[in-house]
């Protein structure tokens, strides 16, 4: 009776599963799906441009954030969107190496992929990458440090994640900088803090342990950027102690202020709402018949150096790079549809 | 009210095993670097063993009655959007503010201890999947996005009294109280009971399932004060907060001499733990380590710090039985 009773409620299940799928009225997916690889201020600030695409030209972009900055879980949403249908996606690569496998895949299912945020190793299946030029980047901040410091002096050079290549092409810009200046060198390199927390105990131990010693301190990821402004914020609060020059990358709140209130001097604004637009542009481009002008491009989505004096206003001069390089994206980067 | 398995604290051989070591590395670090005995490096070496040792609680509470928790970390970031909601979202005084993130960490442990004892099912696992939950539940509210806190907030995590960190004086007091609830007083001494042998525990008429469930509160306390205390420190609510506290509670609980199995904890150890932690962190920065290997120099310090220990243990062992 029992076996009778449960052989009936699998069928009937059964049943019902078919008759909702065949009768269920085909919904259109939007043709774009961007994702973000967990809830993350960059990726906040991505979605944004994302955003301002789909106002501007009416199209729909799918926004899917993961749970974990990895490329496993990255691999394991995206290919679960792949089977939904849409046509081209706007994804930023976890693992530079892993990455591709996944792009190739896509690509493979007839899926056009633009990356954004970070380069993948090259080659690479994707037609273009929309990111920050990150050894410019680096040698632009250091460049503005030395400046800053007077052309002489001692560096805090503070990286953030060893594992990460990025990192290398950072630390390889700002030596090749210091290199040109005969007065200045790095006094030390700190590195591997993929939290606040870490970034603040080693940078308040690198500043103790040479408090004499260094001029200027220089950090090229987001973590050591707010973990410095807070300690340098404390640092200045004494006025006895000496004047630390500061360059960081990225914006938080806690940087901007430091900024404002002169307890660090500047750091640099990468565009990340423009990491994301582009993207998007570029997909639909793409989707509207425009192919690539070269196998492979790298655009970069630019920089602006942020000081007292354009800490309320930079994002403005953000935004006219993204409008500069989308004014540009047809002539520069594509060729018109056949 | 002890049991056979269980130790009552004090300056025993193992703690002063460890204020050995500790010392041994405070005469290094000074005979290496000019600048390590200035005020400022003590300021900062001193603020940071504070957040160890809150970190360390968090996890000791749960080890002396035998149990574990992997939230402790999860906690702390979920107290910090609790608190950056309140500070900037919903604009609350701060007292409100702090009580209110603090009660959620309380809330959070004593779900944790009930899910535990009422369902009876293994700490890890209850701990792994409300780690889950809480870290979920951080990112959707905060979408990864840290909260502004009041330039007033930061008083106490900024702020120092004769240079000597408030943090520092707070965590002072509250492990001379630690240490006396599990000294003195018969609620401390049921939770060693609890951790030492639960069941001659029970028989001497403990609530076992009770004295867990106020473990983990007061582990869920010690997380939500430490995430409370570094919000001021950074003058920011981050939502990462917490995410590297797993390693750090228990790496220095554990080198403080708490015992994995249970019943065992001195407040005076934990002490030393984040002393002994915090030094060798900044001693690789003193001697410009290779940050490439950081880690492994880390470790291999910790591991020969614990080394140490156990061979005066052993020593000492075979000294009695002579």
């Amino acid at each position: 009776m029992k076996k009778s009773i449960a052989v009936g409620v699998v069928v009937g299940l059964a049943a019902a599963v078919i008759v909702v799928n065949v009768t269920r009225k085909k919904t259109s997916v939007e043709p774009i799906a961007w994702y973000g690889m967990m809830p993350h201020p960059y990726k906040t600030e991505v979605r944004s441009g994302v955003e301002r695409f789909e106002q501007e030209t009416g199209v729909r972009v799918l926004k899917v954030v993961g749970q974990q900055w990895t490329q496993d879980n990255e691999n394991v949403n995206v290919e679960a969107l792949s089977t939904k249908g849409h046509k081209a996606f706007s994804i930023y690569p976890g693992d530079p190496a892993g990455a591709n496998a996944l792009f190739a895949q896509l690509r493979g299912r007839g899926q056009i992929v633009v990356s954004y945020g970070a380069e993948p190793d090259l080659p690479t299946p994707v037609a273009f990458t929309v990111a920050t030029d990150i050894k410019a980047a680096a040698m632009t901040a250091a460049e503005r440090l030395i400046e800053m410091m007077g052309g002489r002096g001692r560096i805090l050079n503070v990286l953030e994640l060893v594992t990460d290549i990025n990192t290398k092409k950072r630390d390889d810009g700002i030596r090749e900088v210091v290199a040109r200046y005969p007065g200045v060198s790095i006094i030390q390199t700190i590195s591997d803090m993929t939290q606040v927390s870490e970034a603040t105990v080693k940078i308040q131990s690198a500043l103790a342990a040479r408090m004499d010693e260094i001029d200027g301190i220089i950090t090229t990821g987001y973590n050591p950027t707010i973990a410095a402004a807070s300690v340098l914020t404390e640092w200045h609060r004494d006025p006895k102690r000496k004047q630390i020059r500061f360059i960081g990358i990225d914006t938080g709140e806690t940087v901007l202020q430091a900024i404002r209130d002169g307890s660090i001097d500047a750091t640099i604004a990468q565009n990340p709402p423009g990491h994301g637009y582009i993207s998007c542009l570029l997909l639909q481009r793409l989707l509207d018949g425009w192919t690539p002008a070269r196998d492979y491009q790298f655009i970069d989505a630019g920089i602006v150096v942020v000081t007292r004096d354009n800490v309320d206003s930079y994002a403005a001069e953000v935004r006219k790079i993204t409008d500069g390089i989308a004014a540009d994206l047809n002539a520069k980067y594509l060729r018109p549809p056949q | 009210m002890p049991t056979s398995a269980t130790k009552r604290p004090g300056i025993g051989g193992r703690t002063l095993g460890l204020i050995i070591s500790t010392t041994l590395l405070f005469a290094v670090l000074s005979l290496l670097s000019q600048s390590f005995l200035s005020s400022y490096t003590m300021f900062v070496i001193s603020r940071q063993m504070a957040f160890y040792v809150l970190i360390a609680l968090s996890q000791a509470f749960c080890l002396v009655v035998g149990q574990m928790s992997l939230a402790v970390g999860a906690i702390g970031s979920l107290t910090t959007i609790v608190l950056g909601l309140g500070l900037e979202t919903w604009n609350l005084p701060a007292g409100a503010a702090v009580v209110l993130a603090l009660g959620v960490g309380v809330l959070a442990g004593l779900l944790n201890g009930l899910l535990i004892t009422r369902l009876k099912i293994d700490s890890f696992i209850v701990t792994l999947s409300m780690m889950f939950i809480y870290m979920g539940l951080r990112s959707g509210i905060s979408g990864g996005s840290p909260y502004k806190v009041p330039e007033s907030f930061r008083a106490v995590g900024q702020g120092s009294l004769l240079g000597i960190p408030y943090v520092f004086l707070l965590v002072a007091v509250l492990l001379g109280l630690v240490g006396f609830m599990f000294r003195s007083t018969v609620f401390g001494r049921r939770l060693l009971a609890t951790g030492g042998n639960a069941a001659a525990a029970r028989l001497s008429g403990i609530e076992t399932g009770r004295m867990v469930v106020w473990a983990h509160v007061l582990s869920g306390a010690f997380a939500a004060l430490a995430a409370v205390l570094w919000a001021s420190k950074l003058g920011s609510a981050a939502p990462e907060t917490g995410d590297d506290w797993l390693i750090v509670s228990f790496a220095v609980a554990i080198i403080g001499g708490t015992g994995l199995n249970g019943g065992v904890i001195s407040g005076l150890g934990i002490f030393m733990g984040s002393a002994i932690f915090m030094l060798i962190k900044h001693g690789l920065v003193e001697v410009k380590a290779n940050p490439y290997y950081a880690n492994s120099f880390l470790g291999l310090l910790i591991l020969l710090a614990i080394v140490i220990d156990r061979v005066r243990q052993i020593y000492s062992d075979k000294q009695k039985g002579t």
